[in-house]
């Protein structure tokens, strides 16, 4: 009775072109930058000259390679160590607040859902060195003016705490679902025997959202990795190349110098970097914390 | 003792909820400032009068109107198209029996879930070269349109599995096809899950940076985003005018997140699971 379901030539017609445009994006272009990565091509003319692993060595020999590896490491280190502990303080702060908790959810979340590139011009005016809300702020103490964005041992600083500040609430938001989704026994039960609220906090809700902490770890992870549109909008790199992450210093080759091949030898090491740190946290730290079952 | 334990939390909250929302504030003010001065001047307070002809200036000078219908129709479409075929692949796949192909293809599509997107630009700008589309809309259309598709089949599988399967067998005893059931029995019902997949296809769309600004160099198909990192290049030194324009790009998404704020927060907070 089920004919009409099993028609294969029916099957085939859904299923094609959503299948054509999958391997034409996704799974071509990995062959693609692969086998461009073993070649010197310069993304336009008729001849493509296989150079073996020459742009590796010379990516690996590259001080401004590393750089923006550097800074990618940054970006990682900065979300793991400052936005998480921040994203869990205040989402147990929101959770154990009864009024105005939809107002601060609704205002957190907010610059999360905003396009990069016009945060990045937001926060570059909040950072003139003249006019600028920050300036102006520690003029008030009586600091002279900063140049966050042309200062090299400022310019990475201030565009990881755009980056924070755009990003925390949407976690917080994933995070406070994740705490009210708890059964409410729990908490009443520890507030019977006599928990305080910190320690209701700490004891019975922290380790329950453990699970939801690694995933957001594991976003930010991959977040950090794909940051380029907020370092190309706020410093283009600079000052001095400083603030070049992985997915702009490929950028800069391929598209603007016509190193094609060298470019997605870039794309194919952030793959595979992305791959190792990922891994690497699974099999360190995510495998060790045991999970809680409710 | 007692009312700064209650109220420490709204303290702590209250402060984190100013800096969220003074930056916005500090360019709403300046954008009605007379000019740098005026803002060099009075940082952070209210205008002693309002100047609104930044606004005009802004508009003409950031062709803001060129740019936010370019967004939206690219944005709008791009959703639309990504979420019809990727209904008809998520139909295919759970509701028509083809045994092992649909195990295969969703894990096909699963794959496409744990690439990191941004490593695959440059192959992806060469087949728009390719394609002879470089320098058109279609040059962001198309992989926009590809690159929301696993995610979008993922969403709406999920969904369509949960129907029960009595409803085409009702409609098989009726007489109708397969494309039949498809558009008048399954898609009404997936409206929910579709209308979710749409903020998030839209909302990704409609910030998108990095292909708008090397795909595109014609100034008349610029997008948003690309056409305010513009604007700021070309008049940096006017920051009132600047904020002016800053405001015109963020209201619109203001305005839609104020009216369906719950919709857009559990949409995007699924989308994030995709890691």
């Amino acid at each position: 009775m089920n004919k009409a379901l099993r028609n294969p030539v029916v099957f085939t017609l859904f299923v094609v072109p959503a299948l054509i445009l999958f391997l034409m994006f996704f799974i071509y272009p990995i062959f693609s930058s692969i086998y461009y990565s073993f070649t010197s091509w310069n993304g336009v003319s008729a001849t493509v000259k296989y150079t073996g692993f020459s742009n590796y060595t010379k990516a690996f020999g590259d001080e401004r390679f590393w750089i923006s590896v550097k800074n990618n490491g940054w970006f990682i280190l900065f979300s793991v160590f400052i936005q998480v502990p921040l994203i869990v303080i205040f989402s147990l702060l929101i959770a154990n607040v009864k009024k105005l908790k939809g107002l601060y959810k609704t205002a957190v979340f907010m610059p999360s859902i905003m396009s990069t590139a016009v945060i990045g011009i937001l926060w570059g005016f909040i950072y003139e060195p003249n006019i600028g809300l920050f300036n102006k702020l520690l003029s008030l103490v009586g600091i002279n003016p900063v140049y966050w964005l042309s200062d090299e041992r400022f310019a990475m600083l201030s565009i990881l705490i755009t980056n924070a500040w755009q990003w925390t609430g949407f976690y917080i938001v994933m995070v406070l679902a994740a705490i009210l989704s708890i059964p409410g026994e729990l908490d009443e039960a520890a507030a019977i025997d006599g928990a305080t609220r910190f320690q209701r906090a700490t004891r019975i809700t922290l380790p329950l959202i453990v699970p939801i902490i690694s995933v957001v770890i594991m976003l930010s992870i991959a977040g950090a990795m794909k940051a380029a549109d907020i370092v190309i909008v706020m410093t283009k790199g600079g000052p001095a190349g400083s603030t070049e992450v992985m997915a702009t210093y490929m950028i800069k080759y391929a598209i603007t110098n016509f190193k094609y091949g060298y470019g997605n030898a870039i794309a194919v090491l952030i793959f595979a970097f992305t791959l190792v740190v990922t891994v690497l946290y699974q099999v360190l730290i995510a495998r060790r914390t045991e999970r809680v079952e409710y | 003792m007692r009312t700064l334990k209650k109220s420490l939390p709204h303290v702590i909250l209250l402060g984190y909820l100013l800096v969220i929302l003074f930056p916005f504030l500090f360019v709403l003010f300046s954008s009605v400032k007379k000019d740098n001065n005026a803002i060099a001047l009075n940082p952070f307070g209210i205008p002693k009068e309002f100047v609104f002809n930044n606004y005009v200036e802004a508009w003409v000078n950031a062709k803001i109107s060129t740019y936010f219908f370019n967004s939206l129709y690219i944005s709008v479409l791009s959703s639309v198209v990504s979420i019809l075929l990727a209904s008809m692949f998520a139909f295919a796949i759970t509701r028509m029996r083809q045994g092992k192909w649909n195990t295969i293809l969703f894990s096909l599509v699963l794959v496409g879930m744990l690439i990191p997107n941004n490593a695959l630009m440059l192959p992806i700008y060469n087949i728009v070269r390719k394609l002879g589309i470089l320098n058109t809309h279609w040059a962001l259309i198309i992989p926009y349109i590809a690159n929301a598709i696993p995610f979008t089949i993922i969403i709406l599988a999920a969904f369509m599995r949960s129907l029960p399967s009595e409803i085409e067998e009702a409609a098989v005893m009726d007489g109708l096809n397969a494309p039949g059931i498809f558009a008048r029995i399954i898609v009404p019902l997936t409206v929910p899950a579709m209308v979710t997949v749409f903020i998030v296809n839209f909302l990704g769309n409609w910030n998108e940076f990095l292909l708008a600004n090397y795909f595109l160099s014609n100034d008349e198909l610029r997008t948003l985003p690309v056409g305010m990192v513009q604007f700021r290049d070309q008049y940096q030194m006017n920051y009132a005018q600047m904020s002016a324009g800053i405001v015109y790009s963020v209201l619109p998404v203001v305005v839609i997140y104020a009216i369906l704020q719950e919709k857009i927060i559990e949409g995007v907070t699924a989308g994030s699971v995709k890691g």
